[in-house]
């Protein structure tokens, strides 16, 4: 590179890898430095973990074992889990774009990296990642927890058990699935009621209207939400009428790509 | 000891991984499996922990050193300065047209913004200034036209801070965020050192309030921080969008000093404003629009001079004088205080017309129309057309 060129663009050209680590230094940077995701974070950690102890305490309580073998054992570490944790993650999420457009600051932002698609995917990984993280640590609290109230009626399961690490660990990954459909919205929505009203609608609503319709529609409607999808999985054990582990693993995975894929043909197309 | 963990981590979600792929399904793993699962994971671990560690090998992270450096631009000492231009960073705005739905907001507007000077540009409100600005940044897409910087288009260019700075609206900030952080994180975008955000902070004034919280700054405090923003990078172009309001008298002329500088040391420097008074003092060149058309593209002493002269006169025969001025071509307006308003005939002119007929003349002023009035004259048909009809273009868009 020629002298008058360096001065041009006053700088030399760094590397793809230098750039993403830009972009994903950049979003850290913003995640990190705003008090009130820590406080999200840290309502959605204890009420989960509340919210599961005291559903692990009344399932540990009630007299009548139920039928079924491991499997409500398993489900019932989520059951907190899947309420307390995802909300609170996924307004986070939605707030990552919503809250820069709403203040403006999303200009900033596509000045500083003027390839949206860039910011798009440096969100992502920031946001989905830190869910990923979250989700994962307290799954394994809300398993190790649950169980051990329940072996106290020898109900519980082992994490050694077949078909249970993978629940475990698929259920910290039902967090992020959430927290990156959640983003995406809020990217092509743009205002955070809207957003956060859309994401919930997503996440839950369509499940929650699925299960009110007659039965043979129940499950095949039903079985492409994600509710649906995330419970056979956490099940670890065949759902009738649902579609099986790994199908129901592309769904929980389809439904973040397929928005991600929107806000990105949205926001590289619209003016900011 | 870190290679342990991070392998015995890695073969821990393989485990898991494996288990899921594996859900449902009655017959397990034998123990040899994990066997296997742990000896390859455990070296993967130590080979991505390798890598990871290799790509930042030095104490500095690669956005703690600044590329200027990197480039052979020398150290970074003073806070301005470093940049040195040789190819000039000129704004090309090429016939730049921006329609929303019936309203043209930029209509095939031209004008080229210079390095090495001020640039105001000017425009009643709603003119089309700020959407013009989002143009050149690439915020928005025009309708047609392009807008260039240096030749490229602002989503051509890498890392562009460290080309252009841009201040569009100072509120445009997160307020849970430290002014810290905001900077920090605008400044590992495109990979800027820390020491340059501490610079930028000093620089314009903000250093003891960089741990506040924006919410609680004032509009001011929050104009500075902009500024802070956009020079982060020390670029070559800085764009200003009304960077004025919320100043208070010693701020302003802070701003207008470092305008100056900036174009001293070559830098193309455009700064918008619907007052002229704000950037009379500024501007050494003015782009004028309205309605999102080129009014004036000018060096801002020949704006003044190209329009509106006209003398002043006082005597005690006012009227005999006025008659006498009117018989020879002039057209003479009475002032409210008795004096009179003389065009198309010139100071010495007047005199002698006056000493010829044994008039007094008590005050003889020749006088230039200042920029303001220069200013609100050339707008003034924009402003009024604004409440009237829309144009043929925007008709038709519609």
């Amino acid at each position: 590179m020629t002298a008058p060129q360096i001065a041009t663009t006053g700088l030399a050209v760094p590397s793809r890898l230098v750039r993403a680590r830009d972009v994903l230094a950049f979003e850290w940077t913003k995640l990190r430095s705003v008090r009130s995701n820590y406080v999200t974070a840290l309502i959605a950690a204890v009420a989960t973990i509340g919210s599961t102890a005291v559903i692990a305490h009344t399932v540990a309580s009630t007299p009548a074992p139920p039928p079924g073998g491991t499997i409500p054992a398993l489900t019932t570490s989520f059951l907190g889990y899947a309420e307390y944790a995802v909300i609170p993650v996924s307004v986070l999420a939605v707030l990552q774009f919503t809250s820069e457009y709403t203040t403006g600051l999303i200009r900033i932002t596509f000045c500083a990296v003027p390839r949206r698609w860039a910011v798009l995917a440096g969100k992502a990984a920031v946001t989905g990642g830190a869910a990923l993280l979250v989700g994962e640590v307290l799954a394994f609290i809300c398993f190790f927890l649950t169980q051990a109230m329940l072996s106290g009626r020898h109900r519980g399961v082992s994490l050694f058990q077949p078909g249970v690490p993978g629940s475990v660990l698929a259920a910290g990954f039902v967090l992020c699935a959430c927290a990156l459909t959640a983003l995406s919205l809020g990217a092509i929505i743009r205002h955070t009621p809207g957003s956060i009203t859309a994401s919930l609608a997503a996440i839950y609503g369509l499940a929650a209207f699925c299960l009110v319709l007659p039965s043979p529609w129940k499950e095949d409607f039903g079985r492409f939400t994600m509710p649906f999808a995330a419970y056979e999985i956490l099940a670890a054990h065949p759902q009738p009428g649902l579609l099986p582990a790994g199908l129901s693993m592309l769904v929980l995975i389809g439904w973040p790509a397929a928005a991600l894929l929107a806000a990105a043909f949205v926001i590289t197309r619209r003016d900011a | 000891m870190a290679i342990a963990v991070l392998g015995a981590a890695v073969a821990f979600v393989a485990w898991c991984l494996v288990d899921l792929a594996r859900a449902g399904q009655v017959r397990y793993l034998p123990k040899w499996a994990w066997g296997v699962v742990i000896c390859v994971s455990v070296p993967w671990g130590g080979l991505v922990y390798l890598i990871l560690g290799k790509a930042r090998p030095a104490a500095t992270a690669p956005w703690e050193a600044p590329v200027a450096e990197e480039a052979g631009l020398g150290p970074s000492g003073p806070l301005f300065g470093r940049h040195v231009p040789v190819s000039p960073a000129v704004i090309e705005v090429d016939r730049l047209t921006k329609r929303f739905g019936p309203v043209t907001a930029v209509d095939a507007l031209s004008f080229t913004v210079r390095p090495g000077r001020v640039t105001g540009f000017l425009g009643p409100n709603g003119a089309g200034k700020t959407t013009t600005m989002r143009l050149i940044l690439g915020l928005d897409a025009p309708t047609s036209g392009r807008a260039l910087i240096g030749g490229r288009g602002y989503q051509e260019i890498i890392r562009p801070l460290h080309v252009v700075g841009s201040l569009l609206d100072a509120t445009a900030v997160h307020g849970g965020r430290t002014a810290w952080f905001h900077l920090l994180s605008i400044a590992r975008s495109n990979g800027i050192g820390r020491r340059r955000v501490v610079q930028v902070l000093e620089a314009t004034g903000l250093a003891a309030v960089a741990g506040r919280r924006v919410r609680e700054f004032s509009l001011g405090m929050k104009q500075r921080l902009g500024i802070a923003a956009a020079l982060l990078a020390d670029p070559a172009v800085l764009i200003f969008d009304e960077p004025v309001n919320g100043l208070d008298a010693a701020g302003v002329r802070w701003i207008r000093q470092l305008f100056k500088s900036m174009a001293a040391e070559g830098r193309t420097v455009l700064v918008s404003s619907h007052l002229m008074s704000e950037i009379a003092l500024t501007a050494d060149h003015l782009v004028i629009i309205g309605r999102g058309r080129l009014l004036a593209d000018t060096p801002t002493g020949r704006f003044v001079s190209g329009t509106h002269r006209d003398v002043l006169v006082r005597s005690p025969r006012a009227g005999e004088l006025a008659g006498l001025l009117t018989a020879r071509g002039a057209v003479v307006r009475p002032e409210g205080d008795g004096g009179l308003a003389v065009t198309g005939v010139d100071a010495p002119a007047i005199g002698d017309l006056a000493a010829g007929h044994g008039i007094a003349v008590h005050e003889l002023v020749p006088r230039h129309g200042s920029l303001e009035q220069a200013y609100l004259d050339i707008t003034g048909d924009s402003t009024d057309y604004r409440a009237g009809t829309r144009t043929p273009e925007g008709t038709a868009a519609s």
